[in-house]
């Protein structure tokens, strides 16, 4: 899958998850910082980006990802071109 | 002062000689205890414990009983029988004493005898009383416990008795004992408030001149009695609440060996279990201890803790099967009644549960960080966690993947359970609530969420 793509996804799942506009959210934002996501908010992110990919992630791996670019790099890697 | 650099290893150290996991932690001594003991020092070896034969006796039925409603004959025949499987054929719980005062006391102890079991032995407890003693006669009992109490505040206050009469009323009870061929175990009451030197070393010295030509079986025994919960561990604490110094003379001025030396604590200081064990290091082969600590006010020092002590001391469980004392907690609550606190070590509803998201991820990960022992093999009670506001989604990813019994790579992620934990969390921010979310909610959450997998569980 084509980064920008999977960038378009995971900016779309993160605004409707944290509800923020697409628009505001930044690849530098960091979920629990600029975007105010509690923890279980952060773990109902990376079950919707689950959903979202279809993909059953390894949790410690998955719940390393800080930032809205990182998580974009994080399934660029999963799921190649 | 010497400086330690870090040693950043590759591997964990996890002092697995001291920390099995398979058995409770080990209790590892590095040097001799000294002691003070008239002007002169005493050294104790405490790795002696493993080699000397210390046990476990009984008082479930005795002083257990002082301290709440009779139990029924068929519940004491059913905890004997319990008691049994628990010490294991080694003996390690070696004699429980029954009341001999009433036609249902004696029936119960024939009911027990009448088992067949090896251990634990059967004994009595009277007073000191010749009139008394026809009880032990005619259960033709090998052993009986006598109230011998050695304090003044018990021969002057409550027995209304000079020293000399309490001695020689005491002592014409124990040659009643051995003219019969019983062994007597004399209680000395109060012992931790009473006059060393004055009363307590006179009349046990007594006591062994009266034995010193009988044979093994019938050699006076003496359970020390720390009757208010006086006796300390310390070392350097003054008699007649030191506890070392206490076995020390016992040993030392009265020629009593340590296979006929006997502890009986009192919680009235919350140091009913670590007096128990000092005795066992510092000479004394016998703790006396009651189920869950059951006793008189604030109890005796609590069986299962000492079964426990007993394995971290030897290294070894030596036949016992630690399994029991979760029977035994469950036939209480069920069968007895009884109220055992939540929080109560190894056997209390909640004693390795967390509640505590941070303490619920670490489970997750490795039982071991927040588990005490194998708690699933050696007692059966697996490692839990209650379900709060505070327990996070690894205390529900844990709780979720036990009651579906999902294991190593089966296991559901937390990412599968956030809308468990978005439900729980609603209950505490939107509904108000103020309680604990019980097994029940969560099974319903678990029907709801995980359909397939709670159907399986339910098959």
């Amino acid at each position: 899958m084509k980064r920008e793509e999977i960038a378009e996804r995971v900016i779309k799942v993160t605004a409707r998850e944290l509800k923020k506009s697409p628009e505001e959210i930044k690849e530098s934002d960091r979920f629990s910082y600029e975007l105010g996501a509690d923890s279980l908010k952060s773990i109902e992110l990376v079950a919707a980006f689950e959903e979202e990919f279809d993909l059953d992630l390894d949790e410690d791996e998955a719940l390393k990802i800080q930032t809205v670019g990182s998580a974009i790099d994080f399934f660029a890697e999963l799921l190649p071109e | 002062m010497k400086e330690y650099p870090l040693k950043d290893i590759p591997e964990p150290n996890l002092l697995k000689d001291i920390f099995p996991y398979s058995l409770p932690p080990l209790i590892k001594f590095e040097a001799p205890i000294k002691e003070m003991i008239d002007g002169k020092e005493i050294v104790f070896d405490p790795t002696e414990v493993l080699s000397r034969d210390i046990h476990i006796t009984d008082t479930t039925f005795r002083d257990g009983q002082q301290a709440r409603p009779p139990y029924q004959k068929e519940q004491m025949v059913k905890i004997y029988e319990m008691l049994s499987r628990l010490g294991g054929p080694n003996g390690v719980i070696r004699q429980t004493e029954f009341f001999l005062y009433t036609q249902n006391d004696r029936d119960t102890l024939d009911a027990c005898r009448n088992l067949g079991l090896r251990y634990p032995e059967i004994t009595g407890w009277i007073r000191a009383s010749i009139a008394d003693f026809r009880f032990v006669k005619e259960m033709q009992l090998k052993e009986t416990g006598m109230l011998t109490s050695c304090s003044d505040y018990h021969i002057f206050h409550k027995q209304k008795q000079t020293r000399q009469q309490a001695m020689d009323q005491y002592i014409e009870v124990v040659e009643a004992a051995l003219e019969n061929g019983i062994r007597p175990r004399c209680h000395l009451e109060d012992v931790t408030r009473a006059d060393m030197d004055g009363f307590v070393i006179p009349f046990v010295q007594r006591l062994e001149r009266l034995t010193e030509n009988q044979p093994d079986h019938l050699k006076v025994k003496i359970r020390l009695c720390d009757t208010m919960g006086f006796g300390l561990s310390y070392p350097n604490v003054a008699l007649p609440r030191s506890i070392p110094k206490l076995i020390y003379r016992m040993k030392e001025d009265c020629g009593v060996s340590s296979d006929r030396l006997e502890w009986h604590g009192h919680n009235d200081f919350h140091k009913v279990h670590i007096n128990g064990s000092t005795a066992w290091l510092y000479g004394i082969n016998a703790l006396n201890a009651t189920l869950f600590g059951f006793g008189e006010r604030t109890g005796n020092p609590p069986m299962e803790s000492a079964v426990i002590e007993y394995v971290s001391l030897k290294g070894d469980l030596n036949g016992v099967d630690l399994s029991v004392i979760t029977e035994l907690a469950q036939y209480y609550e069920k069968e007895i009644g009884a109220n055992v606190p939540s929080n109560y070590p190894f056997v209390g509803k909640d004693f390795n549960t967390t509640r505590a998201g941070i303490h619920a991820g670490g489970l997750r990960r490795d039982e071991e960080i927040y588990n005490i022992f194998d708690t699933t093999a050696l007692l059966n009670r697996p490692p839990k966690v209650a379900i709060t506001d505070k327990s996070g989604t690894d205390g529900v990813a844990m709780w979720v993947n036990n009651f579906l019994g999902l294991t190593e790579k089966d296991q559901l992620t937390v990412m599968k359970v956030a809308k468990v934990q978005r439900w729980v969390m609603d209950q505490y921010e939107k509904e108000g609530r103020l309680t604990s979310i019980s097994d029940k909610e969560m099974e319903e959450q678990v029907a709801k969420f995980f359909p397939d997998l709670y159907a399986k569980v339910k098959k």
